[in-house]
């Protein structure tokens, strides 16, 4: 059987549960991953786990696939500067308008719960504990077994050294053992962890003044990142902010957003359509 | 950049070496402490890099000495196979501003040198 087979069926799975794309460039990527399946469903070769696939796709076959086509390359501070957006700027502009000092943040794609994490510890050393107390967070992925490890909390070594400074490592995190640390209860009870497909699942409305959703995009193609922003857009309340990766953007949409560059980050603004009318608004459109 | 690296070990000091090399920066070794501080009389570094169990001089006796005297104003940054908690903090309230646990890759090197030098 031609290989070509067994990875565009593999590919076309992937893509329609998933929205992640696998040109035939990146059959390689692909490659590792369904051998990453041949050892765990204890077959011989990759044409093994494409006759199983093209018999039956079980819940389980199913949570596998996206696990492994899933890419979860996180790190504690991922690029820093956002993370100084949110607390210099973007939750202090929240909180202007609020009489309780909170906030609902949603941190979509979390992966393995590094990015979430940073989030709090974030809030807690920049915003004081009021602040801190009241911000309420959700964190979703689509990834089993990435949020299983965020819910967890367990980091290795090497983990808690990537990007993580030294006085958050011993502030945030106990040491399970010589090569293990746990992060904080007080951290981890505040989030909310739930599975979401950004594709298929709906959406709240309304709901957040904060969205985090950082090399999430990159993934998809022009019409599901399209189809997700507008979803993240209606998902924010009038007035609140999207914050996503340095390589990401609102281009090719048409949506309300103000954008604004604070400590080198992008963070976009949803405007409050009752006021629509009387506000310049700066609607971004490409030819893509 | 100019980093020190103060171990007992030539083969950490090579293998450290060669990853800020690669980075584009300029090494120097220190068996110890003692040796680290008669360098840095004479020299001026960017970072210093510090292991905790040497002879002569270990790395805390560094720290302590290097409050009173003050021969370096570059960040110190541990740099060990001791890895609990309570290590860290002593670490950083003798004025070590970051830890290094061992193993680690050139990307944590980096990166925390980068946290350092901010």
């Amino acid at each position: 059987m031609d290989s070509e087979i067994v990875y565009k069926f593999f590919a076309d799975y992937i893509y329609k549960n998933t929205g992640i794309v696998y040109v035939k460039a990146d059959y390689y990527r692909l490659d590792m991953r369904l051998n990453a399946m041949v050892r765990e469903l204890k077959v011989d070769s990759p044409k093994e786990v494409y006759e199983l696939y093209k018999k039956n796709i079980t819940k389980e076959m199913h949570t596998l696939i996206v696990d492994l086509a899933t890419n979860n390359e996180t790190y504690f501070m991922r690029d820093k500067k956002p993370f100084k957006a949110l607390t210099k700027a973007v939750l202090p502009r929240v909180l202007e308008k609020k009489s309780i000092k909170g906030s609902n943040i949603w941190c979509a794609g979390c992966s393995t719960g590094q990015e979430v994490y940073s989030i709090l510890m974030s809030i807690d050393k920049d915003c004081g504990k009021e602040v801190f107390n009241n911000v309420k967070i959700d964190a979703s992925d689509i990834s089993t077994n990435a949020l299983s490890k965020a819910k967890n909390g367990n980091y290795n070594g090497l983990e808690v050294q990537r990007g993580l400074p030294a006085t958050n490592l011993v502030q945030y995190f106990s040491q399970v053992d010589d090569g293990t640390w746990n992060i904080s209860n007080d951290l981890k009870g505040k989030i909310n962890f739930f599975q979401h497909n950004l594709l298929v699942d709906p959406f709240p409305k309304n709901k957040y003044e904060i969205l985090f959703c950082r090399n999430v995009l990159i993934y998809q193609d022009i019409e599901n990142k399209k189809t997700i922003l507008e979803n993240f857009f209606h998902a924010l309340v009038p007035g609140g902010f999207l914050i996503l990766g340095s390589g990401e953007s609102l281009i090719g949409t048409n949506l309300a957003f103000k954008q604004e560059q604070i400590e080198e980050t992008i963070i976009y603004e949803k405007i409050d359509e009752k006021a629509l009318k009387s506000l310049p608004v700066t609607k971004i459109e490409s030819a893509c | 950049m100019r980093v020190l690296v103060v171990d007992d070990s030539r083969a950490i000091y090579t293998m450290v070496k060669e990853m800020l090399i690669d980075g584009g920066h300029d090494a120097y070794w220190a068996a110890d402490g003692q040796k680290a501080m008669d360098f840095l009389k004479e020299e001026k570094v960017d970072v210093v890099l510090l292991d905790w169990n040497m002879p002569v001089m270990d790395g805390p006796t560094f720290l302590k000495e290097n409050g009173k005297q003050i021969f370096t104003d570059a960040p110190v940054m541990m740099m060990t196979t001791e890895n609990s908690p309570d290590y860290i903090k002593k670490a950083l309230s003798l004025g070590a501003v970051e830890y290094i646990m061992k193993p680690f890759t050139s990307d944590i090197l980096f990166n925390k040198i980068e946290l350092v030098l901010e």
